[in-house]
């Protein structure tokens, strides 16, 4: 009986196999989760380096790192063996890894070997997992930036955000050299909610939150729910192009560390960086000292865009999404949540 | 005697009050009802003892028949009544003695009580994060607009700005009618002063003297952001960095936006080149105007040259700090800290007659010939205003 209910439904709904990649990081393994309960999604491929996605039931697994030599092909055969129509690419590092080289391979040589594969796979539709953060957080940023308006500039400040305009890249290539096949890219801004762990939250978690004297900028946050179903949107509609995913409103940090109800520990200008880089470097720092510009100047992204383009509106503002975490926070510290 | 006596009241004891409160009025009030209560006792323990007497005289006199000498008596009793007089005030004077001290005790333990709380306040780290958040930048941690302005502390510091506009410049403003009741407009005034006030200025101007308006915003030079402290007063008090985008959005949003073409070049020039405007940008505004529909107010402000007459720029020392221009005035840096006070000159604004860019075509805007000569023209409007401005003006100070 089940096995009706399945064709069914594949009958109904037009959706082919959906390859989602990177699958044991936040992102890929809630988007399958998503898949997993929508009954319209009837052939699901996990790929990723490490493990399978626990209790899945139509769900495939393969096991492929994309740092591997080769993967390209690889990847090539499994696209073509599973006939895949859509594939959702987010195996990206959540938070700056220690070894450079090694985020460069995965990010931007990894992305290449992903687009390659798709190109020979005859992929109809690449999702690609970005973020606001490439636009780098500049003085001269406008209090709203905007997808096709200014081109990301956080390559200038970091090389892990570089790493990831040119992922970026390697999919606005594949969309200009097939133009019949779709490329929707989703920069979403900082997530936070109850589940996800990232270097951002790592520094929200901290007692003491550091700050730079004299600077207080605008930070947007999106929730976690609402990152999935941006997710969801971009695989149910054919939307090319690159949005943003940003929740309503903004906050001025201090506000946000008060809300935390953390100590803002405000430091002076000078020998900021170098403290950020030693610190780093002794794995205390949550980010490497090419990220401090974002606690300095301005880095807000326009949700217009998908709200017209994608169908998306968030649920929860940019404070909501902070009380979401906070309170989450707050019950991991008595253990009602398992960390 | 007896009978005067029992013809007195005795208090009524049962309206004692509650214990309930500890205010100084409930304390009087008890301390009251109590001494009525001791006097109310002695009252009618002198009533029966004086009846004794009577009673005791009369038995005596009946049993023994002395003859009655009534004088002797009368005095006798006299003096007894006296001594008993003396021996309830003596009574009262050391009962409200003795509550008065406690009374006193009863402060000190308060004042001790208060002490205390004051010491744990003192010795818990919550009060000292208030303090630190106040010392630090407490005022910029409520919530936001969009663009970063903070409401509450427009409202703390508008005050200080007040007392600029009416008491320090004694701004005087005129056509303030041409400022459309609602919908957008864009502001466009000269720029000068060293400092920008003159954007807090118009702002101010139009708050006070307005009759609806209440959401003008100013654009600010990009290098105000590069700065710490500045560049977050500036987002909080409701400057915006100026931007094309960002005015876009003000204006479209329905906003009153205030702009200062001339940029860096306006506010930092030298003191013999006052009141002559500089080249306007890249027509930018016209552009912006065209596009988003919106008024054009062209504002002459004319008294803000003279706050801080720059005599010569340091422009090599101003590149290491990361500032535009490190000005020389006759009081800075010379005087210090002292020297960053403006001089109190008085101040005129003007606001022109709108004009309105909606007769040129959408095409309008790629063509660059038209939209310098539109700027020019807008140019020559606002120096023509400062000129009027600049004819009416008898003193620099006095105006």
């Amino acid at each position: 009986m089940a096995v009706e209910r399945k064709k069914t439904k594949s009958a109904d709904t037009p959706h082919g196999t959906i390859v989602v990649t990177g699958t044991s990081g936040f992102k890929g393994s809630r988007i399958i989760k998503a898949l997993e309960a929508d009954p319209r999604y009837s052939s699901i491929v996990a790929i990723d380096a490490r493990k399978p996605p626990p209790d899945t039931k139509k769900t495939k697994f393969y096991k492929l790192d994309l740092i591997e030599t080769l993967a390209d092909s690889k990847l090539a055969e499994i696209l073509k063996s599973e006939r895949c129509d859509t594939l959702v690419h987010c195996a990206f590092p959540i938070t700056p890894p220690k070894n450079p080289s090694v985020a460069h391979e995965l990010i931007s040589i990894g992305t290449l070997y992903v687009m390659t594969a798709c190109a020979e796979a005859r992929v109809r539709k690449v999702i690609l997992a970005s973020t606001t953060d490439v636009y780098g957080a500049f003085p001269t940023n406008p209090n709203f930036l905007q997808e096709n308006v200014h081109p990301p500039r956080g390559d200038r400040q970091s090389q892990f955000l570089a790493d990831k305009i040119d992922a970026e890249k390697q999919g606005l290539k594949f969309a200009a050299k097939y133009p019949d096949r779709v490329v929707t890219i989703l920069r979403s801004c900082t997530i936070l909610g109850p589940t996800i762990q990232s270097y951002k939250t790592n520094y929200l978690r901290r007692p003491f939150v550091t700050t730079m004297m004299g600077f207080d900028p605008l930070v947007q946050f999106v929730h976690e729910d609402d990152l999935i179903r941006s997710f969801m949107l971009a695989i149910e509609k054919d939307a090319p192009g690159i949005f943003n995913i940003v929740g309503d409103g903004v906050l001025p940090l201090s506000r946000v560390i008060k809300i935390c109800g953390k100590m803002n520990l405000r430091l002076p200008q000078m020998g900021f960086k170098t403290m950020v880089q030693l610190l780093w470097l002794a794995d205390i720092s949550p980010a490497p000292a090419s990220h401090v510009d974002f606690l300095r100047y301005l880095c807000v992204a326009d949700g217009a865009k998908a709200k017209k383009g994608l169908g998306f509106v968030p649920r929860f503002s940019t404070k909501e999404a902070l009380l979401s975490f906070v309170g989450a926070e707050r019950l991991r510290e008595v253990r009602l949540i398992e960390a | 005697m007896p009978e005067d006596l029992n013809k007195k009241e005795t208090p009524n004891l049962h309206v004692l009050p509650l214990k309930s409160k500890k205010d100084d009025q409930d304390d009087f009030s008890r301390l009251a009802a109590r001494l009525e209560k001791k006097i109310g006792r002695i009252e009618t323990e002198l009533r029966d003892s004086i009846s004794h007497l009577n009673k005791d005289i009369r038995d005596l006199l009946h049993t023994k028949n002395i003859a009655f000498d009534e004088k002797n008596i009368q005095t006798d009793l006299n003096a007894l009544y006296q001594q008993l007089e003396g021996r309830m005030q003596k009574t009262l004077d050391e009962l409200s003695r003795r509550e008065a001290h406690q009374r006193k005790e009863k402060d000190a333990v308060k004042v001790i009580k208060d002490k205390t709380s004051q010491l744990i306040k003192l010795l818990s780290l919550d009060f000292y994060k208030t303090v630190l958040g106040r010392l630090g930048s407490a005022e910029y941690e409520e919530e936001v607009d969009p663009f970063g302005m903070d409401r509450r502390l427009v409202e703390k510091i508008k005050p200080l700005f007040d007392f600029l506009y009416h008491k320090y410049w004694r701004i005087s403003v005129t056509g303030i009618n041409n400022i459309p009741d609602e919908g957008k407009a864009l502001i466009v005034a000269n720029h000068s002063g060293t400092v920008p006030y003159d954007g807090a200025m118009i702002k101010t101007s139009i708050l006070n003297e307005h009759p609806r308006r209440k959401d003008a915003r100013f654009l600010v030079e990009d290098f105000v952001y590069h700065m710490p402290i500045l560049g977050t007063f500036m987002y909080r008090i409701g400057g915006v960095r100026a931007c094309p985008e960002n005015a876009e959005l003000l204006l479209n949003a329905g906003h009153l936006v205030i702009v200062f073409p001339e940029g860096v070049k306006g506010i930092g020039k030298l003191y013999r080149e006052r009141y002559k405007l500089q080249r306007f940008g890249r027509g930018g505004f016209i552009k912006l105007c065209m596009k988003t529909n919106a008024p054009l107010i062209p504002v002459g402000v004319v008294g803000a040259e003279e706050i801080h007459p720059i005599m010569m720029k340091s422009n090599i020392l101003a590149k290491t700090i990361g500032v535009p221009y490190i000005p020389i005035t006759p009081t800075f840096p010379l005087l210090g800290l002292l020297g960053c006070i403006p001089l109190p000159s008085k101040w005129s604004i003007h606001f022109g007659e709108p004009i309105r860019f909606d007769s040129y075509g959408p095409k309008a805007m790629d063509d660059e010939l038209l939209i310098h000569k539109l700027s020019e023209k807008v140019r020559m409007n606002i120096q023509e205003i400062i000129f009027d401005l600049l004819r009416k003006r008898r003193s620099v100070w006095v105006g």
